[in-house]
């Protein structure tokens, strides 16, 4: 038994860790898409575009000063993308927007090619999360017990926001009936604005501790944990903020079990696996209410 | 005229069996030739005229007239029959080396007669609307092939031509799928895959299968076939697998379905990287050595039959329904047209031509990786398909020489640090191109909404209606 769990542990641990940071860019997908019926396809990238920004900030200004820059250029991003590449087409069908929102993934991954020459960067350590700790029998950083636990504040915090402030009210009638919330009086705007910003900084604090433990930044790094977070938003039901974070935990530590059990070529191709089942069984995902189309 | 038109048909027709024979028989006459050419022959047969020239000078000398004129025609006998010889084996040479576009050229003067016969036949008068169009396309064949004769097989432009093509086919395929049926599909680099290695695994050397798979003993297959069939089975895998994976994944929605398709490209490239179809696949190494094309007619003819296909089915009754089925999914089933059966043909057909054009990389490439095929190949050939117009052959055909162009060609020079005197030009360095590119593409996404065509076609007819109500108008305004 103690066998089994010290060979296991690292594996849970590293799993739990990863679904917190999946969570976090997961909530992202799941707020876009709720209030706009929209797959940012650039979320993952923004998310990369975090971690370059960490970087680059890292290696000419103190951490106290770096860390909350890096939070506050992302965020910027995220409300720039928004106001340029997805307000105009605000009206436009839904594939346009879709389009453009491929073209802006294509866009920041090829500007992050330019101006990182394409070369991975060494992402910093940041003191204490960095440092090493074990349990029991396995060795971890302290990122891995913190993730978790940050996660779930964050999204008590989120829940407690939307449940409780007029905004909050405001993002809920307009993922409900976008239309009818405009009639309402809703600055339609506004919400949409602040949905992003939300997005962004879960994007820029999930991926300060998603490369703590992948110290490894390339321009392409953020697109396969974009696409597992957006599986695990749509794993969750999308547009439910409590689905997405509890498809992204099982989603990390399922992948982690793949991984144990010796099959690591196939932990990215079982998630989507995963995400076929799902659609197939149930469309809507755990916790997604049922659309029905009218004609 | 009728009976001029079907005579000249034959003449093409012979002609083209003759082309065809003497390609196909070259390959056994030529050692016969070169044997009655060898060096050592030769000279017995110089030795030969020598002797017949030098009796003729000693019959002239001799005053025989008629022992001289025997000796002088064997001379020239022997003279021609050496000049036969060095013709036909010129001819030979000829066809030994240009055997595959001896047959192309084969095939077209048989389309040619086809085409002069339905022309002869024709009462309706719809084949004398192909004519020019017909004249056209030759026109642009031919010009490729001069082109590539002229600038060199390995010029930039003619880089740009090749893979332009097979960009074509691959946008013309997804925009079957996105533009014409509705169907917001991001499958399409996994089709390619299946196709890529489909060709790849079953057109590589018998005798390199040892050195490609030399981690897995030489592989499980240890033959080889040739390139077309290849072709047709890598369409027909990518097709197979579309056909399974249609059943669950079509019955989503817009956005789901993407994701969905999305997911299971990258699922095939896990598969195909997999170490225990290693055998089959050669793991995540490289598969090289297989049969590639060595003019750029190759992919414009392999490219330009699939799209012309593409461009039949939408003009059938079927393609009718796929845009039906567009516009409006619950319209379209009222009318009676089978959603499910409809949406499984369009996605089928699409990935078939996907897993075509995957084969036709994989031979411009020359080599083939799974981990090549990411889902930024699949947004590249979206983007494509939305500047040229979704909804448009013509429009994705344009779009993807323009895209090729541009991505490889005409904006390399941002890529180059380039000085003006002293003066370092800021920003231009490796990667700046593409940035400047996505730019671009941005900007059609977002203020050019309808991409180069929106959803008409390219046509001779309109244009030439422009111009003359063009010019109408300048004579009202004169």
């Amino acid at each position: 038994m103690t066998e089994f769990i010290s060979a296991n542990l690292p594996y849970l641990l590293a799993g739990i860790s990863v679904g917190g940071q999946y969570a976090l860019i997961a909530i992202g997908y799941t707020m876009v898409y709720g209030i706009l019926r929209l797959i940012n396809f650039a979320h993952g990238d923004i998310f990369t575009v975090a971690a370059y920004c960490m970087v680059y900030m890292n290696a000419t200004m103190p951490l106290y000063i770096s860390l909350p820059l890096t939070i506050v250029f992302t965020v910027a991003l995220g409300l720039a993308v928004e106001r340029v590449a997805y307000k105009p087409l605000r009206d436009a069908p839904r594939m346009s927007i879709m389009i453009s929102a491929i073209g802006v993934s294509y866009l920041l991954q090829n500007l992050m090619w330019y101006v990182t020459g394409g070369l991975a960067q060494q992402y910093p350590t940041i003191p204490w999360i960095s440092s090493t700790i074990s349990i029991y029998t396995a060795t971890t950083k302290m990122v891995t017990l913190v993730t978790p636990v940050l996660t779930l504040v964050l999204v008590v915090l989120l829940v407690q926001l939307i449940k409780h402030t007029k905004i909050g009210m405001a993002m809920r009638a307009v993922s409900r009936d976008f239309e009818t919330s405009r009639l309402m009086g809703i600055k339609i705007n506004g919400v949409i604005s602040v949905t992003f910003a939300i997005g962004s900084f879960l994007a820029a604090v999930g991926s300060m501790l998603y490369f703590s433990n992948y110290t490894a930044v390339t321009p392409t790094a953020g697109a396969m944990p974009g696409l597992k977070a957006f599986v695990a938003a749509v794993f969750g039901g999308i547009g439910s903020i409590p689905g997405a974070v509890i498809g992204a935990f099982i989603i990390g530590i399922a992948e982690n079990i793949i991984k144990a059990l010796g099959w690591t070529a196939f932990s990215d191709a079982f998630t989507f696996a995963l995400l076929i089942v799902i659609l197939i069984f149930k469309p809507t995902g755990l916790f997604g209410e049922a659309v029905h189309e009218k004609v | 005229m009728k009976m001029f038109k079907i005579i000249l048909a034959a003449l093409l027709v012979i002609l083209a069996l003759v082309i065809t024979a003497s390609a196909l028989t070259t390959r056994g006459t030529l050692p016969t030739l070169l044997e009655r050419m060898d060096p050592e022959n030769l000279a017995a047969q110089d030795a030969a005229m020598q002797k017949a020239k030098d009796r003729v000078t000693t019959a002239l000398a001799e005053n025989n007239p008629e022992r001289a004129q025997r000796s002088l025609d064997r001379y020239i006998n022997g003279f021609s029959a050496q000049l036969t010889l060095s013709g036909r084996v010129g001819y030979d040479l000829f066809f030994f080396r240009n055997g595959p576009s001896m047959l192309a050229l084969a095939l077209f003067l048989v389309v040619a007669a086809a085409g002069l016969i339905a022309h002869a036949l024709d009462r309706s008068g719809r084949v004398r609307k192909l004519v020019l169009p017909a004249i056209l396309i030759t026109v642009l064949y031919v010009g490729v092939y001069i082109v590539e004769n002229i600038a060199g097989a390995n010029s930039m432009l003619m880089t740009v031509l090749k893979k332009g093509a097979i960009y074509a086919l691959l946008a013309v395929s997804m925009n079957l799928l996105n533009g014409f049926t509705g169907l917001f599909s991001l499958g399409q680099a996994g089709f390619m895959l299946i196709g890529a290695y489909t060709y790849a695994i079953f057109s590589i050397e018998t005798q390199s299968r040892a050195q490609v798979y030399q981690y897995y003993a030489g592989g499980i297959i240890q033959f080889q076939l040739p390139a077309l069939v290849s072709i047709a089975l890598a369409g027909l895998a990518a097709a197979l697998f579309a056909f399974l994976i249609g059943w669950p994944v079509l019955r989503l929605k817009s956005d789901y379905l993407a994701i969905a398709t999305l997911g299971f490209a990258e699922i095939i490239r896990a598969i195909f990287q997999y170490d225990g179809l290693g055998p089959l696949t050669n793991g995540s190494n490289l598969l090289r050595k297989f049969t590639v094309f060595d003019t750029a007619l190759f992919p414009f003819a392999v490219a330009g039959v699939c799209i012309a296909l593409i461009a039949l089915l939408i003009h059938s009754t079927y393609g009718r329904s796929f845009k039906a089925i567009r516009d409006d999914e619950v319209a379209a089933e009222a009318m009676g047209i089978n959603l499910y059966a409809h949406k499984q043909m369009a996605f089928v057909i699409s990935s078939f031509f996907a897993g075509v054009g995957g084969a036709l990389l994989a031979m411009y490439q020359t080599t083939v990786q799974a981990a090549a095929f990411t889902s930024a190949m699949t947004y590249e050939i979206l983007l494509i398909v939305v500047i040229g117009g979704m909804g448009s052959i013509s429009g994705s055909v344009i779009a993807s020489f323009l895209f090729v162009a541009a991505s490889e060609w005409w904006l390399r020079f941002l890529d180059n640090e380039t000085m003006l005197g002293s003066f370092r030009v800021p920003l231009l360095r490796s990667g700046f191109r593409m940035v400047v590119f996505s730019v671009v593409i941005m900007a059609v996404v977002l203020f050019y909404r309808k991409g180069i065509m929106g959803d008409r076609e390219l046509s001779l007819g309109r244009f030439r209606r422009r111009l003359s109500h063009r010019r109408k108008g300048g004579a009202q305004d004169g």
